[in-house]
């Protein structure tokens, strides 16, 4: 069932993307792509829209086929089947829709769907899940009624349950994937889930989140991969990668990063009081 | 091994057990000593026919239920329905308590008959045959079936000649007549009878010749059909409607009323189970309809 | 419990329904409790009907022998019971009564199936081209029975129409998996707009049928349309049966996954299910089970409509527990409805379709009326 390609310089607790390219039919969308994550820290994949993130994550989380290689926790993705992959990792996707009225408590139990434990344990870890992230006495609310903000905070919640202790003891360590996680978010609740995924990675686990906007990215990614055209532009920490020059080549448009005085630094549109221009 | 293969193992013993069991369940019938039912006092009669026939012989007091098409006597008709006879409930024939049941052929459905006869109740069928030789075979059968063939015989006897006498004063009247017996006409379809129908037989016996004698069965009529039948007169049953309505909206029937029938409006309706019962009446339908065409005819 | 006062003892009766715990998100208890309340009803529903009909019988003292009688230890009917009593229980109303409560099982189970499968609380086992195919393959066998397909009549006489009626179902639901089905993965929305395609084709066929058909045949095909428990016997509930009880008993396995399936085919995946599978074990088990229901029984419908949902809007979605209790209510429902059916206009019977469509068919316009303020589908 698991078929093991070790290489020998890699540890458990790295992702190690190599040569990745994923087509549609004879179409290209990633091509030659490789890197190296670590469990522990917050990657960023930031690119202009048809640069192939998502595809990109999708490889990852084994969604969709890839030519080359990709290995989690020691494991080839292609190798693996759903349930081993689910122990390994969890995803959060952009938005979703429930069709039938399963309240909250429900929802955030199908991240158990493949554990084996009884029923006391689930309603603590669901409660547990809640807490983190702040939707505590939300059991029984339906969830199609909930705000966007409330519904993805449940799915978080969801998949926390589904991949709780990021640093198991009998394990490697597991990982988050995240697909544009906060687009559809107020300001509130798009720093609140950062924060959780960045909790995550601090505790040991591994995050890899495909983001939107790039202050966020700043405040939170430890490192960032830029894509362009399916292909990789930069990848490295996040001080060298998150540069004027960088990021406007990456995005085709002047970008500049303004600098405060013992605050966060800002992306914006270059230029000055007027719209930007071309 | 793990726990989901357990339990898949054993709901599929579990299906194959039951369906085991099932299987060493009764196929076999119940038994039951058949009655003998010369002595019936509680007599169910299935066929309009099977009905007149039992009153002909005047043993209609052991009669407790008929079904839906004994209309005939009226004494008939008061007597409880169990039902339509090609859709018989078993529980409805059942629950008359019956010690004989009379059967025309064509009773159903198949699941009914059989339940009645592993029931134990005694069981007669009585043979359908449209023509004169299987009129007096019924009556012989339900003669012998009530143990009273004694009487049975004369009656046999008489409506042989009886039959035989229509006939032939039948074969001058109608003799050549093309005539269409249309079962329905709903829906502007227009249901035949070709041969081999209770309609088939009568006809020959009026002597009138079945203008769509090339199928058997009922079937549905295409206009073309219609055309080359050119039947000379329509024969429809009664259903109670008044008579002159009908031929109207019959011929108004594009392909019909270019038939010689429908050129000259010629309808002739009677009751159902009158002409096409094949019981003790026919000799008086077959003298009724043998007038009637030559009526029509002149 | 005597010496509770009366509002202590109703907030135990509640408790015990599991209703404060559903308050609190958790709906698992109430679903269990719906369970057992089911099971009772079932097996009270059988009984009732057992006991109906135009002939009174004594069913309570018969039933001690029923064992005895499969065990074929029993000759003719027990001791002190008439025969016509034990032919009317035995050989008329308990072979419909459990034929109703297979088929009943079966028609709803499907529907909670499907409905899971396509994420959609408005679909019924007639989805994937299994009702559409056996009616067509009934039609068949009705309409040419005694003419171009004479040979075959012959060959398996009273089981010709009701094994077409099976083999139209699996081959039309073959061929809509087929067409909906590439590179190894289904799209549900293929088949759906497939399955309106191939319902379409398979109608005019059975139109054309009905043209060519004759009185008798035509009687014979609305009956057969509208769906019929008369006529049950032992021999209908032996050709059922066995492939009712193993989809029945395969069906719970699904739960797991059709419960992640809610997510999103992506999501499910995520979590740890082979989605492929499950559609294909889905697919299977729906076509084999509704093909066998519909070929002994007609055409029923709404049952796969009505009662899956009916059992979400009290117990909730899990279909752990959506499916049993589907099985359970279906059979209970199918059940009054045919006793509803021989007694209505007794001595005649009224074809089972026409009561399930009447009270199905309101209740249907309900579901789509109530749904979430009339926003899509």
């Amino acid at each position: 069932m698991l078929h093991q390609s070790i290489t020998a310089a890699v540890s458990t607790s790295a992702l190690v993307v190599d040569r990745v390219g994923v087509a549609a039919g004879k179409v290209p969308i990633v091509r030659d792509l490789s890197f190296r994550a670590e469990a522990g820290r917050m990657l960023a994949i930031i690119g202009p829209s048809g640069s192939g993130k998502t595809t990109l994550l999708r490889a990852m989380t084994g969604e969709v086929s890839y030519s080359g290689s990709v290995v989690l926790a020691g494991y080839e993705v292609r190798g693996l089947g759903p349930e081993a992959l689910a122990t390994l990792r969890g995803v959060l996707p952009q938005a979703s829709q429930i069709s039938f009225p399963l309240n909250v408590s429900e929802v955030v139990g199908l991240g158990l769907t493949g554990e084996r434990r009884g029923r006391r344990h689930r309603h603590l870890r669901i409660a547990e899940a809640l807490a983190r992230v702040g939707l505590t006495g939300f059991e029984s609310r339906v969830y199609q009624d909930l705000s966007g903000g409330e519904q993805q905070r449940v799915q978080l919640a969801r998949v926390l349950c589904q991949v709780w202790e990021p640093l198991p003891l009998d394990g490697p360590p597991r990982w988050l994937f995240l697909d544009e996680p906060v687009s559809s978010l107020d300001i509130r609740h798009q720093v609140q889930i950062m924060r959780l995924a960045q909790d995550y990675a601090r505790r040991g686990g591994g995050v890899i989140a495909v983001m939107h906007d790039l202050n966020l990215t700043a405040a939170f990614a430890d490192e960032v991969l830029v894509m362009r055209g399916g292909e990789r532009l930069a990848f490295g920490q996040r001080e060298e990668v998150i540069t004027a020059k960088l990021l406007s080549e990456a995005y085709d448009f002047p970008l500049e990063i303004l600098k405060r005085e013992g605050a966060r630094s800002v992306i914006v549109p270059a230029g000055g009081e007027e719209a930007p221009g071309p | 091994m793990t726990v989901r293969k357990r339990n898949h193992i054993c709901s599929l013993t579990a299906a194959l057990a039951l369906t085991a069991a099932a299987m060493l369940a009764p196929s076999r019938p119940i038994l039951a000593e058949p009655a003998r039912g010369q002595d019936a006092s509680r007599v169910v009669a299935i066929g309009g026919s099977v009905t007149e026939i039992v009153f002909a012989l005047g043993e209609q007091d052991r009669l407790i239920a008929r079904d839906t098409t004994s209309t005939y006597p009226a004494q008939a008709a008061a007597l409880p329905d169990v039902g339509y006879i090609r859709a018989l409930s078993p529980e409805g024939v059942l629950s008359v308590d019956p010690d004989l049941i009379l059967m025309l052929d064509g009773s159903g459905p198949q699941e009914t008959v059989d339940v009645l006869k592993k029931s134990g109740i005694a069981i007669a069928g009585v043979p359908e045959d449209f023509s004169s030789a299987g009129i007096v075979h019924k009556v012989r059968t339900v003669g012998e079936a009530l143990g009273v063939s004694d009487k049975a015989e004369p009656l046999a006897l008489k409506l042989e000649a009886d039959l035989a006498a229509a006939r032939s004063e039948a074969e001058g009247q109608a003799a050549g007549t093309r005539v269409l017996f249309i079962l329905s006409t709903k829906g502007g379809r227009i249901l035949a009878s070709g041969s081999g129908t209770a309609a088939d037989g009568i006809l020959k016996l009026a002597g009138a010749t079945n203008a769509v004698a090339d199928f058997t069965g009922y079937k549905q009529l295409s206009d073309e059909a219609i055309l080359s039948a050119a039947p000379d007169v329509v024969l429809m049953m009664d259903r109670g409607g008044d008579h002159g309505a009908g031929a109207e909206e019959l011929f108004s029937h594009p392909a019909l009323a270019q038939t010689p029938a429908g050129k000259n409006k010629r309808l002739i309706k009677m009751g159902g189970q009158y002409l096409l019962g094949f019981g003790p009446r026919t000799a008086e339908a077959i003298r009724d309809l043998a007038q009637q065409l030559a009526a029509i005819r002149s | 419990m005597s010496d509770l006062t009366i509002p202590e003892r109703a907030f135990l009766s509640l408790k015990w329904l599991g209703l404060q715990e559903a308050r609190q998100g958790n709906r698992e208890p109430l679903a269990r409790a719906v369970i057992g309340v089911l099971v009772v009803a079932t097996l009270a529903i059988m009984l009732a009907s057992l006991a109906t009909g135009p002939i009174a019988v004594p069913v309570l003292e018969l039933l001690p022998h029923v064992p005895a009688y499969f065990l074929s230890a029993l000759e003719g009917a027990p001791e002190g019971v008439t025969l016509r009593d034990w032919i009317v229980v035995m050989e008329i109303r308990l072979p419909r009564v459990v034929l109703g409560a297979l088929v009943g099982a079966a028609l709803a189970v499907s529907g909670a199936v499907m409905q899971g499968l396509f994420r959609n609380p408005l679909a019924d086992p007639g989805i994937i081209g299994v009702s559409a195919g056996a009616g067509f393959g009934a039609a068949l066998f009705i309409v040419l029975g005694n003419a171009a397909l004479a040979p075959l009549m012959a060959l398996f006489g009273i089981y010709a129409v009701p094994l077409a009626a099976f083999a139209g179902g699996l081959i039309t639901t073959l061929l809509l998996y087929r067409i909906g089905t590439r590179s190894g993965i289904t799209s549900v929305a293929t088949l759906l707009l497939a399955g309106i395609a191939l319902g379409a084709l398979t109608g005019a066929m059975t139109g054309l049928l009905v043209y060519v058909a004759d009185d008798q045949q035509l009687r014979d095909l609305q009956f057969w349309g509208l769906g019929s428990l008369a006529g049950s016997n032992w021999d209908k509930v032996l050709s059922a049966a066995p492939i009712i009880l193993a989809m029945l008993l395969g069906v719970p396995f699904l739960s797991r996954g059709l419960n992640a399936l809610t997510l999103g085919e992506a999501a499910a995946a995520h979590v740890g299910i082979r989605v492929q599978r499950l559609k294909n074990i889905s697919i299977l088990l729906v076509a084999a089970a509704t093909g066998a229901s519909v070929a002994v029984s007609g055409g029923i419908g709404f049952v796969g409509i009505v009662v899956p949902h009916l059992l979400r809007l009290t117990m909730g979605p899990d279909h752990r527990y959506l499916l049993p209790a589907s099985a359970l209510l279906g059979a209970c429902l199918l059940i009054a409805a045919d006793t509803l059916a021989r007694t209505i206009v007794a001595p005649a019977e009224m074809p089972i379709g026409i009561i399930t469509a009447f009270a199905g068919a309101p209740f249907f316009l309900w579901i789509l009326l109530r749904r979430r303020g009339l926003t899509g589908l």
